[in-house]
């Protein structure tokens, strides 16, 4: 409790030092130079499920959300793991379908912007797409509910491109418990086992973000691949079940992992997260509801966001700056190393901080990391190089399981 | 009709071996057209365009990689048979739609990408014309996938682009029951052909460069397609109506108008779609085709095993009870021929329909294969004809596929 308080005081007092130094317009040329030669991977982006709403184009810049292509290009940001995710209590064949949708929905995107994207399933490719000039498309997908207890599906997925797994979303699945739910697994089940030695057969990373401690540490101990946190951060600054303990950073980081700090406002900013009370949860739903259609994803986020800071303007929720996201991964670089710490914002899919409304803000993350005294080689780390790294890992893995194939 | 149809195909036979004969300096002896066929017959590609192995796969006790002592096909087999490119179906029962049928038909892609992986020194996994050419150069037999039966895609454009990403590369527009957005030749017409949304399916297929296959398919859903389609179609398992009034077969109208846009019949073994006397026998016992599939589904449900038993079973049956006449496999020469004759060499191919009918006499599995080969050639078939109709044939339509997509993904 103590130390909670504390580190929320910390926080806030920091951020208020650094966003008085850096803003948006204020790049320096040493960061804007290594930023924008640096390859920035992003390994969580909900886009996807705007792609579906009809009326969304990546193409040309939009005034919502935080995600096209010319915001990307204008953001430096190289590399996005569009992630492919329906909510965990859709299961079945519903969700493989669904899951199949949007991985074509990404794909189509691909297909329509052959001059600004590449879809990318190694690290190989994610350099090549940078050599063309092009953003590097990956996929993740969001939940293993979407694979219906089947390994074919993983395996479809896999052929389709999809390049990570998380092992679960806010609910538990057939096979693993979530960090958000009521344990009724103990981790990973014995299928949950062989799901995860078929990722690494398949080379598809394995994300822990979103799975119970306990199914963490299962996965920890079954994957011959270094595992990863796509989006998560750290639960010694903001306790939230959906971030990671010190111990767990540690953990990862010995099998030569990573986390990818989530910039979601609810998981960098323990203030936010204890004012942010169910009361005030119904509220936000009940003013998302009033513009969306039940099951329009794509809007629901995009009203959220505005809703949300409505809510921050009415003083109903604190105003959390962009200086977090520095924050935690300053402390995940004291804990974990400086080979273990990533970018996976969230975009499209949370709550974003003051500051970091949208991909054109990635520059001021470089600034400040190099004011912080970063050198360059530890800034490009954490932009991209640590993310290929474990790509390069995961791929050699899945050569040597399948006999040097 | 029928008769007198197929005494006018057996006349134009004789005067096409007399012409071919006449054509060759000195009459060849029945060894040398033995040895010549099988040197022809072994060097070229011979490409089968629908075999339901696919749901053996999902049997115990069967093994692609061993001789099995029942079926039609596998790799001991094929390679005895020199069928060294093959369509494996991906098909489930037409009354299945919607996640489910996309569910099973991805367990079914999947089983293929498996066993072809498992296999990997005898079988590639392939999607061109091009790629098919290359496994045949490394001795490899070329795995290529067909959805049978547009239900699959659960009526979901989204779902059959990804689809074409894992690697299928033809789709049957329906199968025995109408779909969505298609009417079948053996359910009763609701969507007078293809739907609206059914032709942008087509379209769609032209795009991502799968072949429209238009087996199954009711006369006009065929017509539409054709319509539509910007790229040649493919029948990839149907045989002659003018020998057999078969509704899974096509009339010589159709013939032409497919060749006429470059497409390929493929032709069916099936004994009900090349044989008259046997199909008549057939449905008085049996009610048809989809009836007696009926019949085996509900006393099987989804055990194939337990199908193909039941249907073998009754067949031997009703064969030593007279009440089914034979068949030789010469019907399915027949059938090429009459093809042949109507639209020339370059519009017929081979679509055994092997693990998934009953086959003709002399034609028990896919070891027989060489036979057709020979007696082409004793029918006078240049070489150049009879391997275009083993193979050629189609990998011109995937060529010509291919460009169509091609082009279209650049505009």
């Amino acid at each position: 409790m103590l130390r909670t308080f504390l580190t929320a005081g910390i926080l806030i007092s920091a951020g208020a030092f650094l966003a008085a130094i850096v803003t948006a317009d204020d790049i320096s040329a040493r960061a804007r130079k290594l930023h924008f030669s640096s390859i920035v991977v992003d390994t969580h982006d909900d886009t996807t499920q705007r792609l579906l709403d009809g009326k969304f184009d990546l193409g040309v810049r939009n005034d919502t959300g935080s995600i096209d292509i010319p915001r990307m290009k204008e953001g430096g940001l190289g590399a996005i793991f569009f992630s492919i995710w329906i909510p965990s209590k859709v299961t079945g064949p519903e969700a493989v379908h669904r899951a199949m949708t949007q991985i074509d929905a990404v794909r189509e995107q691909v297909r329509k912007h052959p001059k600004d994207l590449l879809l990318a399933t190694t690290a190989a490719e994610v350099r090549e797409a940078r050599k063309q000039g092009k953003i590097a498309a990956l996929m993740g997908v969001e939940g293993g509910h979407m694979i219906n207890s089947n390994l074919g599906v993983l395996r479809s997925f896999a052929a389709l491109g999809v390049r990570y797994m998380t092992i679960t979303h806010s609910g538990n699945d057939e096979w693993a418990d979530s960090s958000t739910d009521k344990a009724v697994h103990n981790g990973l089940t014995e299928f949950g086992k062989d799901v995860v030695r078929e990722m690494n057969r398949l080379g598809v990373m394995v994300d822990i973000s979103h799975v119970s401690d306990k199914t963490f540490y299962d996965v920890l101990e079954t994957s011959k691949a270094p595992p990863f946190a796509s989006h998560s951060s750290c639960r010694a600054i903001c306790d939230a079940p959906r971030n990671m303990t010190d111990q767990m950073m540690k953990d990862l980081a010995a099998k030569g992992g990573v986390v990818q700090i989530n910039y979601h406002v609810g998981f960098l900013n323990q203030e936010y997260r204890q004012r942010a009370t169910p009361e005030i949860a119904i509220q936000l739903r009940e003013e998302v509801q009033k513009h969306c259609a039940g099951d329009d994803e794509g809007c629901q986020l995009i009203e959220g966001e505005r809703v949300t800071r409505e809510f921050v303007a009415q003083g109903k929720l604190p105003k959390v700056e962009y200086t977090a996201i520095i924050e935690h991964i300053d402390h995940a670089v004291k804990v974990a190393g400086i080979d273990h710490v990533g970018l996976g914002s969230d975009f499209d899919g949370a709550n974003m901080p003051f500051g970091m409304e949208d991909a054109t803000k990635l520059p001021k993350i470089t600034e400040a990391l190099l004011q912080k005294g970063y050198s360059e080689g530890d800034v490009r780390k954490i932009l991209g190089e640590n993310t290929l790294r474990v790509m390069t890992e995961v791929e050699r893995v899945s050569r040597e399981l399948n006999g040097g194939k | 009709m029928t008769r007198f149809s197929r005494r006018f195909a057996t006349c134009l036979c004789l005067c096409a071996v007399l012409l071919a004969g006449s054509r060759l300096s000195a009459p060849a002896s029945a060894d040398d057209v033995a040895e010549r066929a099988k040197k022809l017959h072994f060097s070229s590609i011979v490409l089968d365009t629908h075999d339901d192995t696919t749901q053996r796969f999902f049997a115990k006790g069967y093994d692609i990689a061993k001789r099995n002592p029942d079926g039609h096909v596998d790799i001991p087999r094929m390679i005895d048979g020199g069928m060294n490119a093959i369509f494996f179906s991906i098909w489930i029962d037409g009354r299945i739609m919607g996640p489910p049928a996309v569910q099973k038909a991805l367990d079914q892609i999947d089983a293929v990408h498996e066993n072809v992986r498992k296999n990997s020194r005898d079988m590639v996994l392939c999607r061109t014309a091009a790629e098919v050419r290359e496994a045949h150069k490394q001795g490899k037999i070329a795995a290529l996938i067909g959805v049978e039966g547009g239900h699959m895609i659960g009526n979901d454009i989204h779902v059959l682009r990804m689809f074409g990403d894992l690697g299928v590369r033809y789709m049957t527009l329906s199968h025995f029951y109408n779909d969505e957005w298609a009417d079948s030749s053996t359910d009763k017409p609701v969507h007078n052909g293809l739907t609206d949304f059914g032709k942008d399916i087509v379209r769609e297929m032209n795009r991502q460069g799968i072949m429209v296959d238009i087996s199954h398919v009711s006369d006009k859903t065929f017509y539409d397609a054709l319509e539509v389609s910007k790229a040649p179609l493919i029948a990839s398992h149907s045989s002659c109506r003018a020998l057999c009034n078969h509704p899974r077969d096509m009339s010589d109208d159709m013939i032409k108008a497919l060749a006429g846009k470059g497409g390929v019949i493929q032709i069916n073994y099936e004994r009900s779609f090349i044989d008259q006397a046997y199909k008549d026998a057939s449905d008085k016992l049996t009610g048809g085709v989809v009836a007696q599939f009926d019949l085996f589904k509900k006393e099987c449900g989804d055990d194939q095993e337990c199908f193909g038993r039941k249907m073998a079973e009754k067949q031997k049956q009703a064969m030593e009870e007279g009440k089914l006449p034979h068949v030789s496999w010469e019907r399915i020469i027949d059938h090429i021929d009459h093809a042949v004759k109507l639209v020339g060499a370059d519009h017929v191919g081979l679509g055994s329909d092997f693990d998934g009918a009953d086959m003709p006499e002399g034609m028990e599995d896919c070891t027989k294969l060489p036979k057709i080969t020979e007696a082409l050639m004793r029918k006078g078939y240049s070489d150049e004809n009879i391997r275009k109709i083993l193979g050629g044939n189609t990998l011109r339509v995937m060529e010509q596929t291919e460009k169509v997509s091609r082009e279209l993904q650049a505009q």
